[in-house]
């Protein structure tokens, strides 16, 4: 298998806190690679570098073989890499349809000119467009809320929805950042089917995840951030046992 | 298809008999039906504001500096150059758009914060006062007289009925474009920017560069409502380009309703006949429309068009809903499937 995306030496000061440290990431393609940590260990930060919303300090990314250090977020969507975000971030005011539709921008080829004139050719696509977004829809969940706008959503079905948007791109790299918050526990067991499913269908998923059994039975790899420093990386199993994961979970053990 | 739309469209056409007969049956004088030019005028200004507000949700301080600008443009070149007013029409706005470019790349590097609002303060005093003290271009605080009229094959349309039915077929054409461009995919990208951001950054959208784009079409647009101004009263001075004509569209968008693109057309509408009926009370009239301004944000937050159709529709659905099916109560309209 092939690396995907490599960060090398990657880096973000804040003041004097480094809120990334030297972070070595590296996630094959077609797997789903877990990034870990308690809060404020650096996830989120690492994820806003690597999609280009904060220029790191210092380091790499590498995407697909090339540098994208510091390349805008819409470039990389481009390219196939796109992310979720931690707070619920949708279009609000507009309905579930229109939220996947609106997010189809890349694969929209209509004309301007073809828009103010309703050609065939753009009616076409409107169409073709419209079928699209019914059917990852569906495949999210959420075939039968299309009409509802997306502020009157549950709390899962947000999620649903983000995910949805994020696939309307057609991305080859999902970055979904704590994507079951705020979720119940079923809600959560759907979304990780749901990711096991792109993943069959030959997405990569950089899972970035604060509830440590919600992805030990879905990640091929973990990797563990603690204070912005990747502390450990392996397997699941390996990582359940780490003594330096349990201790940044939970503290350290009174007289160990 | 040419007999589908009118059926479709009942209420819209009923709107345009009315606009059409109006300078016929009511309007009759050539005072009247230059105000009836007016509502046109600022119908257009309104629009192009609302683009900047009610699409972008951006706030623009120098829009009446753009229409001026666009004002002054046309005249001159007729002026000076004997340019046709009809190369004005296309040139106004080309050079509105062309400054709206160079102040939208200047200040929308970030959205989020009013960084446009505060360059288009600056750049609307200092548009002003280039205006009032550029004398030998600008002509001063007398500014440009005996600006000519358009002409169709040597006929000089100096008739507002004329004027008028060219201004109201313009502005169809306008909201007709609007709505189309609503729904390309650049309509889409804009939309979604002002809706989130981040979001839109995330799925391949670059919101600065679409955000430039939209000022400049916004001014461009304004820049062609005072090209018409121009070449109807056929005059410019500094004041276009002041605060009182900014405070006019502001009224006119906020009046009618921010995006919803019939809003401004009727904002523009209540301001004209209002402030015509208020004539006597002069620079007073503006406290009457800021107590007007107050009422309507207080009670219809959304403007008087949204309020207005939201109630039609109601009394509409609840006759409908009493032919088909008699106690059955009421579906929403959004519970009905999509073909």
């Amino acid at each position: 298998m092939a690396a995907l995306l490599r960060t090398t030496g990657l880096t973000k000061m804040f003041g004097g806190l480094s809120a990334v440290d030297d972070l070595d990431l590296l996630v094959d393609e077609g797997e789903i690679m877990g990034l870990i940590g308690p809060n404020g260990s650096g996830k989120t930060t690492a994820l806003n570098l690597i999609t280009g919303f904060i220029k790191p300090t210092r380091g790499r990314v590498t995407y697909r073989g090339a540098d994208v250090t510091g390349v805008q977020p819409y470039d990389l969507a481009r390219v196939g890499l796109v992310r979720t975000f931690q707070i619920t971030t949708l279009f609000e005011n507009l309905t579930v349809r229109e939220n996947v539709l609106h997010a189809g921008h890349l694969n929209n080829s209509t004309s301007l000119f073809g828009a103010l004139a309703r050609s065939k050719k753009f009616r076409e696509q409107s169409s073709r467009m419209e079928e699209r977004a019914q059917r990852l829809l569906s495949l999210v969940g959420l075939g039968e809320r299309i009409d509802t706008v997306a502020r009157d959503l549950s709390a899962g079905e947000h999620r649903y929805l983000e995910i949805a948007i994020a696939l309307a791109t057609d991305p080859r790299m999902l970055l979904l950042d704590e994507p079951a918050t705020g979720l119940n526990p079923e809600e959560a067991g759907y979304l990780m089917d749901l990711i096991r499913t792109l993943r069959d269908q030959g997405m990569t998923v950089l899972l970035v995840e604060h509830n440590m059994r919600l992805i030990t039975n879905i990640c091929t790899r973990i990797t563990v951030l603690n204070f912005g420093a990747k502390i450990a990386e392996g397997t699941p199993e390996e990582i359940v046992g780490n003594e330096d994961v349990v201790t940044a979970y939970l503290g350290k053990r009174r007289g160990a | 298809m040419l007999l589908r739309f009118p059926a479709r469209h009942p209420v819209g056409m009923a709107i345009l008999g009315i606009a059409l007969a109006v300078p016929l049956v009511l309007f009759t004088n050539a005072y009247n039906r230059g105000l009836l030019v007016l509502i046109v005028i600022y119908a257009v200004g309104g629009l192009s504001l609302d683009y900047i507000m009610g699409e972008m949700g951006q706030f623009s301080f120098g829009h009446a500096a753009f229409w001026g600008f666009g004002a002054y443009v046309s005249a001159k070149l007729a002026l000076d150059l004997g340019i046709s007013p009809w190369i004005g029409f296309l040139a106004a706005p080309a050079a509105a758009g062309l400054v709206g470019l160079l102040i939208g790349y200047i200040a929308l590097r970030r959205t989020r914060n009013l960084e446009l609002a505060i360059v288009t303060l600056g750049f609307g005093v200092l548009a002003w006062t280039v205006a009032l003290r550029w004398r030998p271009v600008t002509g001063g605080p007398s500014g440009l007289r005996q600006v000519p009229p358009p002409s169709i094959l040597g006929w000089e349309i100096r008739s507002e009925l004329a004027y008028y039915y060219f201004a109201l077929l313009v502005l169809l054409l306008i909201v007709f474009f609007l709505s189309r461009l609503r729904e390309s995919r650049f309509g889409k990208a804009v939309r979604s920017i002002h809706e989130n951001e981040d979001l839109a950054r995330s799925v391949g959208v670059s919101a600065t560069r679409h955000y430039v784009y939209a000022f400049s079409f916004a001014c461009a647009l304004v820049g062609f409502s005072g090209a018409l101004y121009a070449h109807h009263f056929r005059f410019v001075n500094p004041n276009l380009l002041g605060l009182q004509y900014m405070f006019i569209f502001l009224i006119v968008v906020l009046v009618g309703g921010t995006g919803t693109l019939w809003g401004p057309v009727l904002g523009a509408v209540i301001f004209v006949l209002v402030s015509e009926w208020l004539r006597a009370l002069q620079e007073y009239r503006f406290v009457i429309f800021g107590v007007v301004l107050l009422l309507v944000v207080l009670f219809m937050p959304r403007g008087v068009y949204p309020t207005v159709r939201g109630a039609l529709g109601r009394v509409v659905e609840r006759r409908a809903a009493a032919r088909s099916a008699p106690g059955s109560g009421s579906g929403g309209p959004g519970e009905t499937a999509v073909g």
